[in-house]
C-alpha cells in the first residue's frame, strides 16, 4: 500500500514536469514576441539574444502606426469582423430554423446539397468569386471582404441540430396563439439558442478577424485591407526593424486573446460542439 | 345516424380538417422559402454559380484581360507533367503527414493529463488554447524570428550548446520540420479541446470494473480509453487532413524570404498562378486536383472506419 502511494506520488511530480516543459514550450513564444516588440533596435542584432531588453522601448508600438496604415487596418478588420459575424449567425439561425421547424417541399433536398458544400475547400471557389467580385465593382470595397463571406453552411447545420433539441411545443403553441414563424423564430427559438448562437458567433468572430486568403484576393488598396494581409506584406518590406514587426503582430492578436479569456466557455462549448454532433 | 351518413360526415370533417392542415402547410412551406431565402440566394451565387463556373473555367486559358480560350483537359493534362505543381504536392503532403500524426498523438496525450484532477489544469487549458485563437499570419511572424539562422533565440541555444545552427527556413528539409513544430504548437490546443470533451463522457464506472479486476493503468488506457476514443479520434484525423492539405497563410509567411518561396504549398500555388501569372485556368485545375485529393483521402478514411473505429 505504501509503495504504491510512493510510486503514485512520483507519476503526478513525474506528470507537473512533463506539463511545466510543455506548458514553457507554448508560452516560450508570446514571452519572446513581449519582449522582442519592446526591444531597441541593438539589442535585436546580437547573436546571443537575450529575453530582457537592455531598456524598454515602448515606441515600438506608436512607429508601427509611421510605417503603415495601421489604425485603418484595424478599423477595416473591426467592421469587416463584426458584420460579418452578425451577418452569418443571423442569416444561418434563420435557415436553421426553417429547416428544423417548417416543412416546404425541397427542404431536405436543400438541406442535404448545402452540407455537401461543406466539403468543398473555399479554394476551389475563389477564382470565380473573384471574378463575380470584379463584375459587381466590388473589389477594395467592404462589401466585397464581407458579403461572399457570411453565408456559412456550417452555421446552418450546428444550429439545425441545435433547434431540433428544443421541443416542438413552444413552437406548436405560439402558432396558435396566431403568431407567425418569423415571430416565434425571433421571440422564442433565438432567446432559447443563446448559448448556441453565442459559440458558433464566437468560432465566426474568430475565423472572421485571422481570415486571410479572401482579404489578400479583393483587397489591393492599402486603405482597404486588414490586420491580417497588412502583417503579411509588412514583412515583404525593406524595412528590417523586426520589434516593429512583432509590435504589429501583437496588436493584431492581443484583442482577440482578451475576448478569449471573456467568453473562454461559449467558445470551448462551440468547440466541443462543433466536434462532437 | 346512420352508417352511410355517419361515413359521409366523417368524409366531410376529414376533409376540412385536411384543407385546414393545406392552408397551415402551404403558409408554412411560404414562410420556410422565405426564411431560407437570404441563405439560398448566397449559398447559390457564391457557391453552385462559382463551381459550375470554375468547371467551366478549368477547361480554358484565361488571362482575365481577353477573352477565355477553350483549351479543354490540356489544363488536366498540364496537371501531370508540371514540376512545380509536384513540387508543391509533395510539400503539402511532406507537411500533412506528421502534422496530422504528431497532433493527434500530443493532443491526446495532453488531454489525458489534464482529465486528472492535475493542480493548474485550467491554467494550461487556457495556454495550450491559446495558439489556436492567435492569427495564423502573426504566428508565422513571431516563429520566423524565433528561427531567425543568425540573431532568433533557437540558433542562439543551439550555438551555446555547440552545436550547429542551420538556417532553418531556407533549406525546403529543414523548413518542413520547422513549419511541423509550428503547425503542432497552433493546433494541437483543438483537437486537445475535443479530446477532453471525448474523454469525459467516458462512464467512470468502466474504470472502476477494470480497478477491481487489477487492471494496470496501460491495461485500461488500451481496452477502455482508446477503443472509447476511435469516433472522437477518427473525426479529428478526417477534419486534420482537410486542413492541412489547405495550409497556406502560416506556411507562405514563414517561408517566403526575399521573394522567393522555399516551401511552396498547393494553395499557395493556386493563388501564385491565379493572382501572380494570371493563368485562372490552370489555377481552377489546381483547385480541382486539391478537392479530388480531399475527397479521396475522406473517402478512404471512411472505408477504413470500419475496421478500427468502435461505435458504442
Amino acid at each position: 500500500m505504501k509503495r504504491r502511494s510512493t510510486r503514485h506520488k512520483l507519476t503526478r511530480i513525474g506528470l507537473h514536469i512533463v506539463l511545466m516543459s510543455v506548458g514553457l514550450f507554448f508560452m516560450f513564444p508570446f514571452i519572446w514576441s513581449i519582449s522582442t516588440s519592446l526591444k531597441p533596435l541593438s539589442d535585436l542584432f546580437s547573436v546571443e539574444p537575450k529575453l530582457i531588453p537592455s531598456e524598454i522601448r515602448w515606441e515600438n508600438y506608436s512607429d508601427v502606426f509611421d510605417i503603415a496604415p495601421f489604425l485603418q487596418f484595424y478599423a477595416n478588420t473591426i467592421i469587416v469582423t463584426i458584420a460579418r459575424t452578425f451577418g452569418q449567425v443571423f442569416i444561418a439561425s434563420l435557415a436553421a430554423f426553417a429547416f428544423s421547424q417548417l416543412r416546404f417541399p425541397g427542404r431536405d433536398v436543400m438541406f442535404f446539397i448545402l452540407l455537401a458544400g461543406l466539403m468543398v475547400p473555399d479554394q476551389v471557389l475563389i477564382v470565380p468569386r473573384f471574378i463575380i467580385m470584379r463584375e459587381f465593382g466590388w473589389l477594395n470595397t467592404y462589401q466585397g471582404l464581407i458579403i461572399p463571406l457570411i453565408f456559412s453552411s456550417f452555421g446552418v447545420f450546428l444550429l439545425r441540430q441545435f433547434f431540433l433539441g428544443i421541443p416542438k411545443e413552444f413552437h406548436e403553441a405560439a402558432r396558435l396563439e396566431g403568431a407567425n414563424p418569423f415571430q416565434v423564430y425571433w421571440d422564442i427559438y433565438l432567446p432559447l439558442a443563446r448559448p448556441a448562437l453565442a459559440a458558433f458567433g464566437f468560432l465566426a468572430l474568430l475565423f472572421s478577424w485571422n481570415e486571410f486568403l479572401w482579404a489578400l484576393t479583393v483587397t489591393t488598396d492599402s486603405d482597404m485591407q486588414v490586420l491580417s494581409v497588412g502583417l503579411a506584406l509588412l514583412q515583404g518590406q525593406h524595412f528590417t526593424n523586426n520589434a516593429i514587426l512583432l509590435a504589429a503582430a501583437n496588436m493584431a492578436t492581443f484583442p482577440l486573446l482578451i475576448a478569449f479569456l471573456f467568453f473562454q466557455k461559449q467558445l470551448v462549448e462551440g468547440i466541443t460542439l462543433s466536434g462532437l454532433k | 345516424m346512420r352508417p352511410a351518413e355517419l361515413a359521409t360526415h366523417d368524409h366531410a370533417r376529414h376533409r376540412s380538417r385536411l384543407f385546414g392542415l393545406n392552408r397551415q402547410a402551404r403558409n408554412d412551406a411560404k414562410w420556410g422559402y422565405l426564411l431560407i431565402a437570404p441563405m439560398m440566394i448566397g449559398f447559390s451565387i457564391f457557391f453552385l454559380i462559382a463551381l459550375g463556373a470554375s468547371l467551366v473555367l478549368s477547361l480554358t486559358s484565361w488571362d482575365m484581360l481577353s477573352s477565355p480560350v477553350w483549351v479543354g483537359l490540356d489544363n488536366y493534362r498540364k496537371l501531370f507533367h508540371d514540376p512545380e505543381f509536384r513540387t508543391t504536392l509533395r510539400n503539402t503532403v511532406a507537411i500533412a503527414v506528421p502534422n496530422v500524426i504528431f497532433r493527434l498523438i500530443f493532443s491526446l496525450a495532453l488531454a489525458m493529463a489534464l482529465n486528472t484532477n492535475i493542480r493548474f489544469r485550467s491554467f494550461y487549458r487556457v495556454l495550450f488554447f491559446m495558439p489556436v485563437l492567435t492569427m495564423p499570419v502573426a504566428i508565422a511572424t513571431v516563429w520566423k524570428w524565433l528561427y531567425d539562422p543568425a540573431f532568433g533565440p533557437i540558433n542562439g541555444l543551439l550555438g551555446q550548446l555547440g552545436l550547429p545552427r542551420p538556417e532553418w527556413l531556407a533549406n525546403p528539409k529543414t523548413a518542413v520540420i520547422a513549419v511541423v513544430v509550428v503547425l503542432l504548437w497552433s493546433g494541437v490546443g483543438y483537437d486537445m479541446v475535443i479530446f477532453l470533451a471525448g474523454l469525459q463522457a467516458i462512464p467512470r464506472d468502466y474504470y472502476d470494473a477494470a480497478e477491481i479486476d487489477g487492471a494496470s493503468a496501460w491495461q485500461k488506457f488500451r481496452d477502455i480509453t482508446l477503443p472509447l476514443l476511435t469516433p472522437t479520434t477518427f473525426f479529428l484525423s478526417v477534419i486534420g487532413v482537410i486542413f492541412s492539405l489547405q495550409v497556406f497563410d502560416l506556411v507562405y509567411v514563414m517561408t517566403r524570404l526575399d521573394q522567393t518561396n522555399t516551401l511552396p504549398t498547393v494553395v499557395y500555388y493556386i493563388y501564385e498562378e491565379g493572382f501572380r501569372n494570371f493563368r485562372m485556368g490552370y489555377a481552377i485545375t489546381v483547385a480541382w486536383a486539391l478537392l479530388a485529393m480531399i475527397l479521396v483521402f475522406t473517402f478512404f478514411q471512411f472505408r477504413l472506419q470500419r475496421r478500427w473505429v468502435y461505435y458504442s
